[in-house]
């Protein structure tokens, strides 16, 4: 077996996955005979830590585990590796060549050594965020994010790294997007100043923040799902894809990128939870009606996390002609970047709007996490300014000791899920946990690496919410306001009530209102019975 | 027939409001007279109805007395018609009020999202290119990207904030499919208003999600037996239960004067964008403009700003339900007859006897029985003409309707073919996704 472990910096394991050969695969595409693999680079950064625990995904689905994972113990201690199998035949470079003969449950891990390996810089709250890189060449943000993927996807990403970086100064491009998002999309969405939500927040001595929303609930589709979905669709056709794919957790993503395809005229094909399928059938229905294909997922636990790894499969398959639209700032590099990156007019118009209204930055930053896209959307304008406090909350659905929640940032620890390191809920043995939310766009295992990059430095702070809470704050704003937001922006307005009280008097508060709730009408009639 | 007011004061306006503020332009009369008005003022009554000579293109932006032409008027009881004129004159002040307008129009931009795009539908102006690839430009104005997903929010909106100011505590309103509904509900909590919303029993159950949020939104809804028309009588009786307190939020260009001259200047708004964006986008202006009409707030709203301009199509589209022989249809300005409903003299969709009959479509709020005044108005003098579309087959497959109306469409196009009648009926086959086109 060839294990090489330097002690200084790189430690490599290739984990292999189990292939069972059959005659119909002889008619495939040759990649997919030596399917998958899977390598995992942990830079070793300081002080090593004990555990370090990898998720990888199955591939495949005819195999029975759909889930497998190891758990390593100190990689300097020679009893680290879990059983070898049968890899003595295979040289230094096996990637591509070998075939699997051993039984179905066990597998390997074996290290190779593949280049001179480059910690990310070490980062704290006390170095000037002008010097952090977000992410750096590797598509790190510190330790977090990069490319845990089979060597099938790694040019596809490097083109799209490529073709991203391009478009970014392609000033046709920027204008043709822009005009979509005025034209299409509706952009640019107000900064609403929420009188009598500020009112209700006001101590007795008539002091209080007050508080703005961001109103991406205006945008066309009800959520700000659709900035990304469409200039990623627009990317898609610069690179000359005509096939789109999705994943979709509650059907917001897939309904935005549905209605992308159909403005430009792309093949659209939407994978979700045989679970998730029946909780949203009007969400499915629509999609439908764009003239989308919905293809229903049922391995694993039928919901979101596997909904992504079938998106994957197919990407995996038919690279030349497919584009994946990840729905957030998770995922391999350069997704994070990507979907950041076509958010943030989110908080570039905040800035420009503040300026206007009161001539000044906000002070708070207030945003509900799922996988993060819109509040990094919102955030990232922001990073750099440190007098501006960024907080995210995430779904705390039954309680934090309930073991049913999703506040991944609070409770999770640290793995790769999905091609990128980051925060997952995750078991002792490293099964990724069902995580429960009553907000389907929450109800999320892992979280943008972008947000566990900030979270770890220091640089935005992470809370969370309970569904009851999240479900008082919907009839707060309905009631106040006359706008009644989804299950999801409930959350962030949730946390408002231990926020406000702690604020001085005059701060200015601007809470991303990601999404409108008419999805979540029937969600709620179940809950609240009015 | 309720009794019919001949006594109404006119007089030149433009003497008196010169200075028109915002782009408003007033055509009502002010039945109060204020007191800054110079003795020398000339007023003349005028009785529409004693001449039956055809109405003069002048008099279409002239409006007398809440009259068009021979239309509207306030066919109310006597008990109803100071509140109505107490209305007029507030109305007519916030027209000139700087600070009003400006809150409206921070309203407008913060609340309801405005100015909403004008967007070019490039496949569908494709979809629709003959064989030579020549065909028209169709432009969509995004009124489904307003705070509640209409249009009704503009006038609203506008509307709550009128009552605020007049010191009401409470609104009533009638609502068929619930947009309007939500509309006031909305704009009622976010200015601290109590809302009562009537709604037809079958209308609530076809909009059941509606109601729930109408509920949310802290207002009360109340079911009535029968349809929006129903609904509609029985908020105008609450209202008049309780005048001082209350204030009848109209939602649609119906009713006695002055609501529909309200509603439709609120919903001006969108015609007053759509020709600046014109302009912007093109460098002139619309050559046709298409709307749905139920009771035609969203098309007064949009052709209000282009009725003089002579060489601007305007083209309403009515609900023909399942035909316009199969007598389950709502197209009033085809098949309607004139009459007094709900305080206007109007088409409206009534039997031998008078007695209205039950309209029908498929988008809810096109299944009205009877249409704005104006807009006959404008029928008549033949500056608008009415198409029936069956199935109201508006939905457009790239910008994607809420799903609850499939009427908010409107439509321009910046090359008529010369010399071809651009009417024509697109036909949506449900269930299979496909649409065809016959050239009539």
């Amino acid at each position: 077996m060839n294990t090489y472990v330097n002690k200084k910096t790189f430690l490599v394991f290739i984990y292999r996955h189990r292939w069972k050969p059959n005659i119909f695969s002889l008619f495939n595409n040759i990649f997919s005979n030596f399917f998958p693999i899977f390598i995992i680079k942990i830079p070793i950064i300081g002080k090593f830590p004990k555990k370090i625990i990898c998720h990888v995904t199955s591939n495949m689905a005819a195999t029975a585990t759909s889930n497998a994972t190891f758990r390593l113990g100190n990689p300097l201690s020679s009893s680290s590796s879990s059983s070898v199998y049968s890899s003595n035949k295979l040289p230094v470079n096996f990637r591509k060549f070998a075939l699997q003969t051993s039984p179905v449950k066990s597998f390997s891990v074996s290290c190779t050594l593949t280049r001179k390996p480059v910690p990310a810089a070490p980062v704290s709250m006390d170095s000037d965020p002008n010097g952090w890189r977000r992410p750096d060449s590797f598509g790190r943000f510190g330790k977090f994010g990069g490319k845990y993927v089979p060597e099938t996807l790694m040019s596809a990403l490097s083109e799209l790294d490529a073709a991203f970086h391009s478009l970014s100064k392609d000033e046709k491009f920027q204008e043709e997007l822009a005009g979509i998002l005025e034209d299409y999309v509706g952009r640019e969405s107000p900064l609403y100043f929420a009188e009598r939500l500020s009112e209700h927040y006001k101590r007795p001595n008539g002091e209080g923040p007050d508080i703005y929303l961001k109103r991406e609930d205006l945008n066309h589709t009800g959520s700000h799902k659709i900035n990304n979905a469409v200039a990623q669709a627009l990317l898609a056709k610069r690179l000359g894809k005509k096939r789109i794919i999705a994943e979709t957790g509650a059907g917001q993503h897939g309904v935005a990128t549905a209605t992308v395809c159909a403005r430009f005229g792309l093949q659209c094909i939407i994978y979700m939870g045989a679970q998730d399928m029946e909780r949203q059938p009007l969400n499915v229905f629509r999609i439908r009606l764009l003239g989308a294909e919905v293809r229903a997922v049922h391995s694993g636990t039928a919901t979101l996390k596997d909904a992504t790894s079938e998106a994957i499969r197919d990407l995996v398959t038919n690279l030349e002609t497919t584009h994946y639209i990840l729905g957030s700032v998770a995922g391999p590099h350069p997704y994070p970047m990507m979907v950041r990156d076509f958010h943030a007019v989110i908080g570039k118009e905040t800035r420009k709007q503040a300026l206007e209204k009161w001539g000044g930055k906000p002070d708070v930053l207030v945003a509900c996490v799922g996988g993060g896209s819109n509040a990094m959307g919102l955030f990232h304008e922001f990073v750099n300014d440190k007098d501006v406090r960024l907080i995210g909350v995430e779904a705390a659905g039954f309680g934090l000791d309930s073991g049913k929640h999703a506040a991944t940032l609070t409770k999770g620890e640290v793995g790769v899920l999905h091609g990128a390191m980051s925060y997952l809920l995750q078991d002792e043995d490293g099964q990724i946990i069902e995580p429960h939310s009553i907000s389907a766009g929450l109800d999320y295992p892992g979280v943008g690496p972008e947000h566990s990059f900030l979270k770890d430095v220091g640089r935005a702070e992470y809370h969370s919410v309970t569904d009851e809470e999240a479900l008082e704050a919907f009839k707060k704003l309905s009631r106040l306001e006359g706008i009644f937001p989804a299950l999801e922006t409930s959350h962030a307005l949730a946390y408002l009530e231990k926020l406000c009280p702690t604020l001085p008097n005059g701060t200015k508060v601007v809470v991303n209102c990601s999404g409108r709730g008419d999805k979540d009408v029937e969600t709620v009639i179940k809950h609240l019975r009015v | 027939m309720a009794a019919f007011n001949l006594n109404t004061p006119f007089f030149n306006h433009r003497k008196v409001l010169s200075s028109i503020k915002i782009g408003t332009a007033p055509v009502v009369s002010l039945p109060m007279l204020p007191q800054t008005l110079p003795d020398s003022t000339a007023f003349t009554i005028n009785n529409t109805l004693s001449t039956r000579k055809p109405v003069d293109k002048k008099d279409i932006v002239n409006n007398t007395g809440g009259k068009f032409g021979k239309f509207g008027g306030k066919y109310v009881p006597e008990t109803l018609i100071t509140s109505l004129a107490r209305l007029e004159a507030e109305f007519n002040l916030v027209l000139h009020d700087s600070e009003f307008q400006e809150e409206l129009t921070t309203a407008l931009r913060d609340y309801v999202g405005r100015e909403t795009p004008l967007y070019f539908a490039q496949r569908l102006t494709n979809h629709y290119k003959n064989s030579e690839g020549e065909g028209p430009e169709i432009y969509l104005k995004r009124e489904d990207l307003n705070h509640g997903g209409a249009h009704k929010i503009n006038n609203a909106i506008a509307q709550a904030m009128i009552a605020k100011r007049m010191g009401r505590k409470s609104i009533v309103a009638a609502t068929g499919a619930g947009q309007h509904g939500v509309a006031t509900a909305a704009a009622c909590a976010k200015l601290s208003l109590d809302c009562t919303i009537f709604m037809g029993a079958t209308d609530m159950e076809k909009q059941a999600s509606n109601v729930l949020l109408m509920k949310h939104l802290g207002a009360e809804v109340e079911a009535v037996d029968g349809t929006f028309k129903d609904a509609s009588s029985e908020a105008i009786r609450a209202w008049v239960g309780n005048l001082e307190t209350r204030y009848y939020l109209a939602g649609t260009a119906v009713g006695p004067h002055p609501c529909p001259s309200m509603v439709r200047e609120f919903q001006s708004i969108i015609g007053k964008e759509t020709r600046k964006q014109g302009m912007e986008k093109w460098g002139g202006r619309p050559d046709i403009l298409v709307a749905c009409i139920g009771s035609g707030s969203n098309a007064l709203g949009l052709f209000h700003e282009f009725i003089k301009d002579e060489d601007v199509r305007l083209i309403g589209v009515e609900a023909a339900g399942f035909g316009l022989d199969s007598g389950k249809h709502a197209a009033t300005l085809t098949r309607g007859d004139v009459g007094v409903y709900h305080g206007a003299m109007s088409y409206l969709l009534q039997d031998e006897e008078g007695q209205i009959l039950g309209p029908h479509s498929i988008g809810a709020r096109l299944s009205r029985g009877w249409t704005g005044g104006e807009l006959f108005k404008r029928n008549r003098s033949g500056r608008v003409s009415y198409c029936n579309r069956r199935r109201s087959c508006c939905s457009i497959s790239t910008a994607m309707p809420l799903g609850r109306h499939f009427s908010s469409v409107g439509g321009l196009s910046r090359i008529g073919f010369p010399g071809e009648t651009m009417s024509y009926s697109t036909q949506w086959h449900q269930g299979c996704g496909e649409y065809q086109r016959s050239w009539r």
